[in-house]
């Protein structure tokens, strides 16, 4: 406990129900009902220690977002979500006890660990998993997956700068979470699903999850420090690439199939970040060199469709806040394959770009903003404007809009037929 | 011949100093007295900021907010929490003594859960929908030295305390744009060399708004203002800023004025 800082003999409760509405642009139709209750609790104990538990029950009534539309493999079965029927999941969101240790601090439990500077897309963000439930379109706050982890930090002063290090250890094994075939975000695109002619029968398993639960755990490190006015971290992870692979396995006769198995591989991640305001300006930017990456081929001589690649990613962002209350941010994306084979079905290099321009009115009670995300490479995108009034203290109304644009095959034109106007609520009690 | 001229100067010179002794002190050393005053090296409390619009609807956010100097080196935290949808949210602030350094500042907000950093010329908006701006809440009870030229125009009563007028004009105008300002007017109780009302115009000449700084007394021997009124004279919207708990003996920890403590919250 902070010196200074009373708190109530009982816990701390906080709670929020939600209503999400999402009608297609194109004919009309409901594509989302979403109601969500979310309390959270906090106990405050005399060793200066808390203990944190955060629920989420959520209820889905159309059919392609309902719980059953995600694939449930992935998750380990003490984090899976809890189904009730076929259209509401419970889920513990998190559940963690920490406390400073004499120099570290301690957090133990089902948690998140961000990492990283972007938004919107991620380079370093990859600790824990994510549900792509909506594709990228959920709050990552409530997308993110949080996963058991064993998490200690000790800040210490060194070379003119203030640093932490942070050691993660995580023993659950739950990846991400992939819509099913028939999910209103099913990815199409060749650059993540096999494609094959209708008379081929496409046959998915459920994926082979590492099942050892000590060597089967992701590890890392974090250095994050503050320097001459620079916020640098250097990152290390040891884990499982969240995304399985998709092995292929031809089986001819008088019905040809194709048998998909998602398998995950184990990767090393080095990375970094940095920050740094400059007048109106702030410079920020990620890197990540992920060593063993799996990616879909289309080369025949390859039997099971995939090969693997070292992967550099980077992302550079420039924030501008020259005009007040305006919050104006481009960012740009690039991915680059070091063993790139002929056959991938995704680009040596890839490129992405996002534009985000943000303003608020009325003491901050109206936010009007969109955000543009853009792949240079194919071309398709997504356009998300959006406006949020602050109607009460703990009320807040929105409405928006999520515009799919370009080829079926980019991993945005592939949800073209998905634009959606969206209406929301959030109360807190 | 000489010694007339001489007896002139030494009379003009006479006049001039008696003049200065019965003139009002000069602005640059209200504003130093105003800085030099006892602020405590650290101080913790309970801040309510309750907003409330020209129709009368009002929004109130609970804080607990730190400071602490480290030399001239001042380091501010605000943690909110409530409401709930603000709760977690964090702002921290290291303000350094050199003009020509940047301040670095941080805002953690937790449906992002990570904290970013600001750009400091955010300095003139507004903080985080109230009607103190960044800058204002970065300076408290103190002036800046940097932005301003300032003089005394004139004396005033507030809350029945005599007051010295204290008029400040930015440096120039990209100032006077970063901060929002084209005019302060501040009324410095010379008893205790604390600013009791400001008046502040914008950079067209409009009056753009009102601060009354009330219920002032002393806290373990400091002077402490408990109540903040802001009213914003364009938009018709007020802020009230209520401390308590206000403590200035039992040391604040350096770690809440760090990245990590935005991220864990109190």
């Amino acid at each position: 406990m902070h010196p200074g800082y009373t708190c109530g003999a009982g816990p701390d409760v906080d709670q929020i129900l939600s209503l999400r509405w999402a009608t297609r642009i194109d004919d009309g139709s409901t594509q989302l009902l979403d109601l969500g209750w979310r309390p959270e609790v906090r106990w405050r104990f005399d060793d200066g220690g808390r203990l944190t538990a955060r629920l989420r029950l959520r209820m889905q009534s159309e059919a392609g977002t309902r719980p059953g539309d995600l694939e449930r493999g992935s998750y380990a079965p003490a984090t899976r979500p809890r189904t009730i029927g076929d259209r509401a999941e419970l889920e513990l969101r998190e559940l963690y006890y920490e406390r400073p240790m004499d120099e570290w601090y301690l957090t133990i439990g089902k948690q998140q660990v961000v990492w990283g500077k972007s938004d919107g897309l991620k380079v370093l963000d990859i600790v824990n998993p994510q549900s792509f439930r909506e594709f990228i379109l959920e709050d990552f706050e409530q997308s993110r997956i949080p996963l058991w982890t064993f998490n200690a930090e000790r800040s210490f002063h060194e070379a003119g700068g203030d640093w932490t290090l942070q050691l993660l250890w995580v023993p659950d094994r739950s990846y991400h979470a992939l819509p099913t075939q028939d999910a209103t975000y099913a990815f199409t695109s060749p650059r993540l699903v096999p494609q094959a002619s209708p008379a081929i029968d496409i046959r998915v398993a459920p994926p082979e999850r590492p099942d050892r639960w000590i060597k089967d755990s992701d590890a890392g490190l974090r250095l994050s420090g503050f320097v001459a006015g620079w916020d640098l971290s250097i990152n290390y992870l040891y884990q499982y690439d969240n995304r399985p692979a998709l092995h292929q396995k031809f089986q001819p006769g008088p019905v040809p199939s194709v048998e998909v198995a998602p398998r995950y591989h184990r990767t090393h991640v080095v990375g970094g970040s940095f920050s740094r305001a400059l007048g109106d300006w702030v410079v920020r930017g990620e890197l990540g060199y992920f060593t063993n990456h799996y990616f879909l081929t289309d080369d025949p001589e390859d039997k099971d469709r995939v090969a693997n690649s070292p992967e550099l990613s980077y992302v550079v962002g420039l924030d501008w806040s020259g005009i007040q209350d305006t919050f104006v941010s481009v960012q740009l994306f690039q991915s680059w394959l070091s063993s790139y084979q002929q056959g991938f079905t995704r680009p040596e290099l890839d490129t992405s770009a996002t534009f985000l321009v943000r303003r608020r009115f009325w003491n901050d009670t109206l936010e009007a903003r969109s955000l543009w995300i853009a792949s240079i490479n194919d071309g398709d995108g997504l356009l998300r404007p959006r406006l949020s009034y602050e109607l009460e203290d703990n009320l807040e109304l929105w409405a928006g809009l999520d515009l799919f644009y370009g080829s079926r095959t980019g991993l945005f034109g592939e949800f073209d037929n998905n634009d959606r106007l969206l209406v929301g609520v959030e109360y807190g009690l | 011949m000489l010694k007339p001229v001489l007896l002139l100067l030494t009379g003009t010179l006479f006049l001039s100093l008696t003049a200065t002794g019965n003139e009002l002190p000069d602005g640059d050393e209200i504003a130093r007295r105003i800085n030099a005053r006892d602020e405590g090296v650290a101080v913790a409390r309970h801040l309510t900021m309750r907003m409330t619009d020209r129709r009368g609807k009002t929004r109130t956010r609970e804080t607990r907010a730190f400071r602490k100097y480290y030399g001239k080196e001042k380091r501010t935290v605000i943690f909110y929490l409530e409401p709930a949808n603000v709760r977690n949210t964090a702002f921290l602030t290291w303000d350094y003594p050199d003009a020509d350094r940047d301040d670095d500042q941080w805002l953690y907000l937790p449906a992002m859960r990570k904290v970013r950093r600001i750009s400091a010329s955010d300095r003139g908006d507004y903080f985080l929908g109230t009607d103190l701006t960044y800058e204002d809440i970065k300076l408290e009870t103190r002036v800046s030295m940097e932005d301003y030229r300032r003089r005394t125009i004139g004396e005033d009563t507030v809350d029945g305390h005599r007051c010295y007028l204290l008029e400040s004009v930015p440096v120039d105008k990209a100032t006077a744009r970063e901060l929002g300002y084209g005019r302060v007017e501040q009324c410095v109780d010379s008893d205790i060399w604390m600013v009791r009302r400001a008046r502040f115009w914008d950079t067209r000449g409009k009056l753009l708004k009102t601060s009354h700084f009330r219920d002032i007394r002393q806290v373990q021997g400091i002077w402490t203002q408990h109540r903040i009124e802001v009213e914003n004279h364009k938009t018709g919207h007020r802020t009230l800023f209520l401390f308590r708990d206000v403590d200035y003996e039992h040391g604040v920890r350096d770690e809440l004025f760090t990245q990590n403590a935005l991220r864990r919250g109190l």
